[in-house]
């Protein structure tokens, strides 16, 4: 099975669980008593979001592995996992403004936790334009790897905003030192919904960096082609 | 004790939008991949 269908394959099992999680979140789980239903957009919003992270972080050490070894594999991964982070991110701004207008009242507000993430969405769309805009694929590798290190840097202050700054966005209540503050029955439905975006993660960047190979192969060959 | 509150058109607002950003996404990758 060549990687393609190693990625297509993940992708479809991770869409039937999202379509499994949206059955559970939607029909299984209870309603929050003060937020309403708006609350269940939580389950997509808080995975797309660790994602949306971990995908960065990813970037960034694959950019620092690859200014030492100058491997082309890790500037592979870095790019599919670049575009699959700005998917994910893409994902976080819309469902989070989406959540906000019934809970706060606004689609929008200029805290830190949501600056800092729309940051994050202009450093990764960057970080793609800088790789479709260079042509030597040794600088451009260079370029984006710093880049990458940049993201890689924003990630904790973008986690520790909402301790660092009054903001209106919510505290942790999963990802923080002590015990999760949910019951057990929405915990499940989160955890149901983080292996979906994690399978998603793995299919998605899988078949982009299947896609990356593909490209580079086939430059290669016009390439020898021109010098025949 | 408060009224649940009436929101749930912005909840299926938020789960059609991820569902058409994640297919309209796995359909470019086929597409991209199916390329000769």
């Amino acid at each position: 099975m060549s990687l393609v269908q190693k990625g297509r394959w993940i992708t479809l099992v991770a869409l039937v669980c999202l379509a499994a999680v949206y059955v559970r979140a939607l029909a299984f789980t209870p309603v929050e008593r003060l937020q309403g239903p708006a609350q269940k957009i939580f389950y997509l919003h808080v995975p797309a979001a660790l994602w949306t992270e971990a995908a960065m972080v990813l970037v960034g050490l694959a950019g620092i592995f690859y200014l030492f070894l100058k491997d082309p594999r890790l500037d592979r991964f870095a790019e599919a996992s670049a575009e699959v982070g700005t998917v994910f991110a893409t994902i976080v701004l819309t469902t989070g403004p989406i959540w906000g207008k019934p809970i706060w009242g606004t689609w929008w507000t200029w805290d830190a936790r949501l600056t800092s993430t729309l940051f994050l969405f202009f450093l990764y769309v960057g970080y793609l334009l800088v790789r479709g805009a260079v042509r030597d694929p040794g600088l451009r590798a260079r370029y984006a790897a710093v880049l990458g290190i940049c993201g890689l840097c924003l990630v904790p202050f973008i986690h520790l905003s909402v301790f660092l700054f009054r903001t209106l966005h919510p505290q942790p209540i999963i990802l923080k030192p002590s015990a999760p503050s949910l019951p057990n029955s929405m915990l499940a439905t989160w955890l149901f919904s983080l292996v979906a975006f994690t399978l998603l993660y793995v299919g998605f960047v899988t078949q982009r960096y299947a896609l990356s190979l593909a490209r580079a192969a086939q430059q290669d060959r016009s390439s020898d082609a021109g010098h025949a | 004790m408060p009224d649940v509150p009436q929101n749930a058109g912005y909840m299926m607002a938020a789960y059609i939008v991820t569902a058409v950003i994640l297919i309209g996404y796995a359909v470019s990758l086929y597409r991209r991949t199916s390329k000769p």
